[in-house]
This record gives structure tokens, sequence and C-alpha cells, in this order.
């Protein structure tokens, strides 16, 4: 089912009263973004949410926030194109799995959409992905962090706002080898992107942050307890960090399973969509309080108070009651790319946005206080990534995380912006991808 | 009452532009002018006064007795010296508190002779040449908004985009330009009229505009992309834009008195570029000895110091224009968020 955000609430309400008709300036630039001089008349924008109605469905959470971060960027967005008398809109529509490809054609066919974002897990991305590149339509990765859909599945017409998981697994590299944890046990799940992520992680340690080991790993299978041999191996292996490759839910049976046999280490998992919200975060520390209130990996942390986050994050409390998570970061920032891409680059044909998100000069401004942008090699956008300490005493959803580290940090003056962004995840010399 | 133009002196960057072109007409009197030099300290919840001549600090005026609580930012001098006006907020930008307003303080008694309400998160303010009006932007509902110096009451309120940052009055007293950072924009306000005329798109993420001295142009900085727009002003249109670079984080920016060069404050890199109007170029970059975070710059009506507020080493560097060399660094209160110089008040 197609929805459609009707009228700016809050804010957008409040700034409509004082809106007016105006027409676009004349842009000229030199050696900065060739921006257009005249953005299209009418930009929409599909995207398709998880179908998940039933609060016990693990991306429950994930679906609620995506949702919110989409409402938020279209109440906020539409304001901006009234400024430049764009008919605007966000429309949404609900499905998961196979169904993400009707949902699509629908969402072209019936509501005049010009792109589509979603893709909540590797299946979604890889079907949706594959769809765009059959129809020539821009497809914008939200929260799928699999290195395939950046490699072998790539596609001249998708682009990830999502972290790879390369991203991730190198910022994890980065921060617990520097924090001395150095004796590493990976719990890797049995299916082939946990097997990828472990070969990957293997790569962060070996080539990109020496000074760190593996001194155990076991493959488990999805969905199964955490058996005693697995943690006997771990407890054996002086190990000092142990990292789940394994799914959200998988990860909070683990920590259940290492408390409750007395481990005494650091652990951490991988950040699937589901596990970098605030219910996980509690879900962590329930159950395991000691081992469950580590440190997160997150694309998005409620708690950062810089580069003008500190507004985005504020606008969204006020607006929803509840933390900006990294789902509701990414729909808002989905929606912001593929608005200013059409606005800036003056069209909403697919050549045309495509030129714009692949041109060297476009920038895009997603609050991590760098100007971020698309990899050419395989379509990623480079950006900072947050490490977030749970909180084990903390009662409102907010407190329950904390920023307590940043990769790559930005302030670094005398190197070049670029380079130090892709200080994370795989350069143009290791993809797979051929566009 | 003192004539405006009796005596000509200094009023903020950014604003007074006509009575700057008197002070440029008379030299010799210039070169024997002092001024004073406000530092607005966002976590210190204070203003630093330093004496330009002797670089030292006379004085501090307290803003509230709840530091980072209270948060004063953005500032503006009234033509004659005797007033600054101070955007007040907290730290909690959407929430709507009796800190959001903008402030009257005398500066010779430090006492508060005036507050006006800005809900929204005020950010940035500008007094008018002639000292009657306030403009402000209101970076929590994304507005501009005219505030009546006299009676303390909000005349305009317009819609800009979100997350308004910079504001500045054209020294004809015709417009009023207000960045917005979510939006890459600039919104153009005819005073007069009081009505927004014209939507301009400028770089990624615009912090502050300024005009030049005859109003010709006027420049806005964008963090992010890491550029300076230039505005004809008459045609209302981006001209060119000057790529300082994508890590340069331009922030702040004050233009010569004689148009000649720009200086803009690099944020987070902690460099001053400095631009040379006519090519548009950097002429040069100057990081030796600057302070951390160079957020604030203003430059003395001579022309012969820079003056930026340093947000990490509550500082100000003070650069001599002609060495393009930092002279001097002055520390001033916690986190040093914007700095604006003034004429010594009742200096005849």
């Amino acid at each position: 089912m197609a929805g459609h955000f009707q009228g700016a609430e809050r804010l957008g309400a409040r700034l409509r009263r004082l809106g007016v008709g105006l027409v676009l300036g004349v842009v000229a630039m030199t050696a900065a973004p060739a921006w257009a001089q005249s953005p299209p008349s009418e930009v929409h924008i599909g995207i398709i949410l998880p179908d998940a109605s039933d609060s016990a469905d693990p991306r429950f959470a994930v679906a609620q926030s995506a949702r919110q971060g989409a409402t938020m960027a279209e109440e906020e967005f539409v304001l901006n194109a009234e400024m430049f008398q764009i008919d605007f809109s966000v429309v949404t529509a609900e499905a998961s799995g196979p169904d993400v490809v009707s949902a699509a054609e629908s969402l072209v066919t019936d509501d005049g959409v010009y792109a589509v974002a979603g893709a909540f897990d590797t299946e979604e991305g890889r079907l949706l992905s594959a769809w765009a590149a059959e129809k020539g339509v821009p497809f914008v990765n939200l929260l799928a962090p699999d290195d395939r859909l950046r490699n072998e599945l790539c596609a001249a017409t998708s682009f990830h706002i999502a972290p790879s998981a390369a991203m991730y697994l190198d910022s994890l590299a980065g921060w617990y080898v520097r924090a001395g944890l150095r004796n590493w046990f990976v719990v890797q799940a049995d299916n082939e992107e946990s097997a990828d992520q472990y070969a990957r992680l293997n790569r962060s340690l070996t080539e990109r942050h020496f000074g760190a080991r593996e001194v155990g790993h076991a493959v488990v299978a999805t969905a199964a307890p955490l058996d005693q041999s697995v943690i006997d191996d771990i407890s054996g292996s002086g190990a000092d960090l142990v990292v789940l490759l394994t799914p959200a839910a998988d990860q909070l049976t683990a920590l259940t399973a290492m408390e409750t046999a007395g481990l005494d280490l650091m652990v951490t998992g991988f950040p699937y969509p589901e596990a970098q919200t605030r219910a996980f975060f509690e879900q962590s520390r329930q159950a395991a309080p000691k081992l469950g209130a580590g440190m997160r990996a997150l694309a998005w942390e409620p708690t950062i108070d810089a580069y003008g986050a500190r507004e985005l994050n504020a606008r969204y409390t006020d607006r929803w009651g509840e933390p900006m998570e990294a789902a509701a970061w990414a729909a808002y920032q989905g929606v912001k790319v593929l608005f200013e891409a059409a606005m800036f680059g003056g069209s909403t044909d697919s050549e045309a946005v495509l030129a714009y998100f692949n041109a060297p000069s476009s920038v895009f401004d997603v609050w991590k206080g760098i100007g971020t942008s698309f990899r050419p090699w395989d379509h990623q956008l480079r950006q900072p990534l947050y490490l977030s300490q749970i909180d084990a005493e903390a009662t409102d959803a907010r407190g329950l995380g904390l920023l307590v580290g940043e990769l790559p940090a930005i302030y670094m003056p005398g190197t070049d912006p670029v380079e130090r962004l892709d200080q994370i995840g795989d350069l143009a010399s290791q993809s797979q991808c051929r566009l | 009452m003192m004539g405006l133009f009796a005596r000509p002196r200094r009023i903020g960057v950014g604003v007074g532009i006509s009575a700057l072109a008197v002070l440029l007409a008379m030299p010799a009197m210039a070169q024997d002018e002092t001024y004073r030099v406000y530092v607005a300290n966002e976590f210190g919840a204070d203003i630093t006064v330093i004496d330009s001549a002797t670089e030292e600090v006379v004085n501090s005026i307290k803003i509230s007795d709840r530091p980072g609580e209270v948060r004063p930012r953005g500032m503006a001098v009234s033509p004659d010296g005797r007033t600054i006006y101070v955007s007040v907020s907290d730290f909690y930008p959407q929430r709507q508190t009796p800190e959001d307003k903008i402030m009257a303080i005398d500066v010779e008694s430090n006492e508060v002779t005036g507050e006006f309400n800005a809900g929204g998160n005020p950010e940035r303010i500008a007094v008018s040449p002639d000292g009657t009006q306030i403009w402000a932007s209101l970076e929590a509902i994304a507005s501009g908004a005219g505030y009546d110096v006299a009676t303390g009451k909000q005349f305009a309120e317009h819609r800009v985009g979100i997350e308004a940052e910079g504001v500045a009055v054209s020294p004809d007293y015709k417009w009023a330009y207000v960045t917005a950072e979510a939006t890459h924009t600039v919104s153009i306000i005819d005073i007069a009229a009081n009505k927004v005329v014209k939507h301009l798109i400028v770089g990624n993420r615009p912090r502050v505009v300024e005009f030049s001295l005859d109003g010709t142009r006027a420049y806005v900085s964008a963090e992010i992309g890491g550029t300076i727009s230039v505005i004809d002003t008459e045609a209302q249109a981006v001209i060119q834009t000057i790529d300082l670079g994508l890590d340069s984080r331009p922030v702040e920016l004050a233009v010569a008195p004689d148009g000649k060069r720009i200086y803009v404050a690099g944020g987070g890199t902690s460099a001053v570029y400095v631009i040379d109007t006519e090519t548009n170029q950097i002429v040069e970059t100057i990081r030796e000895q600057m302070g951390r975070r160079p957020w604030g710059i203003a430059i003395t009506p001579d022309g012969k110091r820079v003056f930026t507020a340093n947000g990490l080493s509550d500082s100000v560097s003070v650069i001599d224009t002609e060495t393009l060399k930092v002279i001097n660094n002055i520390s001033v209160g916690r986190g040093a968020h914007s700095v604006e110089i003034g004429v010594v008040p009742n200096n005849e």
C-alpha cells in the first residue's frame, strides 16, 4: 500500500504560514559544483519501508524509525521545494522480501516517483538493485550493509547510503585495536553474508590495523544458542574481545550465554540495522547486564552534538518524541540526496541524476561535519561512522547510548578529506564492481 | 544625541557601512582611532571586551549566571558603540525557553537595557545602518526576523530555509540577507516592502553572509562545500563561487574596508584564508600561531587588524593585515564564538 505524507506539521505548519512563492536566482559557479540554473518542476521520491506492524517483529523499530525519518524529510524538503516552486513529495510503500519489486514498480508507474530508496537487508537490496538497473531507475540503498551489493551485485543505478560491511569492520578494528583489545575471538553465522564479513574482518586485522590478531573462530548455526563448546573455546583462547558476526537476535542470546558462563571480556557485534536501535540497546543490557553494556558501531548516534547534528537530532526529537536512530537518519538522508540530485542536477531524468551522483564535485552534507560523496568505483557514500557506549543505568531512550568514537576522525587538517574518509571500506583496487 | 556621522567610527562588521565610508575619507583621524572588540563566549556565558589599541581585556560582561546553559553567540554593535546586541539561547535548539532572546547591553554600565523575545533559537544578528532595527536568524523555526530597537517589538518574520544561520543588512538599508544551512540558500528580504523577494542557491551548508563596503557584493561562506559565493546584489544573483577546497571549513568572514580582501575564518582547520576580491583567489592562508577553531572574525575600520574568536583555545588571535601574520593571542572566555568591533562609546 502506498502512503503519501500529506502536509507539514509542527515546524512545517509554522513555516508555511510565512511561505512565499518565489523564483530561483541565477547561479553561476566556477570551480565548484555545476548546479543547475533551474530545477525540475516536479520531484517525487519513493521509499519502500518494511512491512512490519507487529512490535514483536525485530524489524519493527527499524521500520518505524525509517518511516519517521522519511516523514520528517518530506516535511522539511517540501518547504525547500516551495521556495523554488517545485512540486515535491515522498511516497511510501510497505513491502518486505520479494514484494519490494512490485512495490517499486507501482511507485514508479502509479505514483510517478523518479527514484526509489529502500533495502533493509541483503535480499531486498539485491532485488531492488537488479530491478532498478533493468528499469533505469535511480536506487538508494538505505540500510543493507552487505559488501556483495557493492561488488559482484553492484549496478550503475544503485547508490549506497548504508555504510558497507567493510566500513563497519574497518571501524571496529580501528576502535578496538587503539583501545588495546588485540586478541579477538570471532563468532560467525553459517551463512554467506557472515562468511564474507569474517573474511573481510581478517583483512582488516591483517592488512589495515596491525596489532590485533585472531585468537579463535567459531561458526554457529543461525537462531541456535551458543553452545558450551564455543564458550569453552572463547574462555580458553585468551581473547579480550568477542566479535559476533551473527544476526541481531543471535547476538543477544550469545551475550546471555557468555554472561551466564562468567566470561570477563568485551563483546561487540556486527551492526545490522536491527542492532542499531535503542530498543536493541535495551535488549542487550537486559540480556547481559555486564557484557551487554558494551560498545556498538552505528551509522548515526542521537547524541552527536556537533556539525549541526545537534539541530537535526533536536528537530527529530521535537517532532517524534524520541531520539533519531540510524534508520531514521538513513531515510532522511535518502530523501535529501535524491532531492538535491534532482534539484541541483536540474532534472529527474535518470541520466542527469546519475551524472550528478557520480560527479566528483557533488558533495552531500549529511550532518557528519564533512562533505560526503559517492565513491566512483562502487557508489558507496563515504562517511564517518560512530561508536556508542551502551549505558547500563540510563532510564531514557536517548541516554541508552553515548557517543564515544568517530572514524575516520574528520578534523585532520593537512590531509585530503576524500582520502581521509576512504580510510574505512574497500578501495578501488579491492573492488570487484564493474560499472 | 550624538550624531551618527559627527565623528565617524567603526560599527559592527557588515553593518553601518555608510559611517565607515566617511571614516575612510578621514585617514588621519582613523589612524588615531581605537575600537572595542567584543567576543561572545558561548560556554562562559559572557562577553569579553578588548581594547583594540592595547590588545588588552578591559571588561567582561556577564550574560548569565548559568554558563553551560545559557549561550550567547551572535552579536552586533550599535552605530554609536554604546550598545551591543547579543543573541542568546540555550543548548537545546528546539526548546522554547526564556533564554531565546536578543539582549541589548550598555557597554559602559554592563546593564541590560532591553530584551527582545526571539523564540526559535536565535543564532546571529545584524543591526541596520541607522541603528533602529535588529535582524536575526531564528534557526529552529527557519525564519528571518526584524525587531524595532526602540520598542523591542518584532515587526517582521519571514520564512527562509531550514536551519537559518547568517544574517546581514545591506549598507543601503534596503535588504536583509539570511542564510540557511540545511537548504543551501540565501533568502533576500526587502526591508521596506517587508517581504521575501528571492531565494538563491549558494554553497553547501552556508554559514555567514557579509556585504562589501559599497554594497555591490555579498559574500556567503559555505562550510561543507568549502566555498564563498559571490552575490551581485543589484542582480540578486550568484555570479561566482570561490573554491577554498573541500576541507577549508569556512565559517565567518570579514570584508576589508577597502573591499579588496576577504578574511575567512577556517573553523575546524584553524586557519584564516585571505582572498583577493579582484581575482577571487586565496593570497594567503594563515595558520602559524592561529588559535584553535577560529569561528568568528572581524576587521577594524582602518583595515589594519583582524581579530578571530577561537572556540577551542578560548582566545582571540590578532592578525596584522600588512604582514598577514598572527601578532598576538589574547585569552578570553570559554568557547569564543563570534567577534564584533565597535567604536568606543562617548569617545569625542
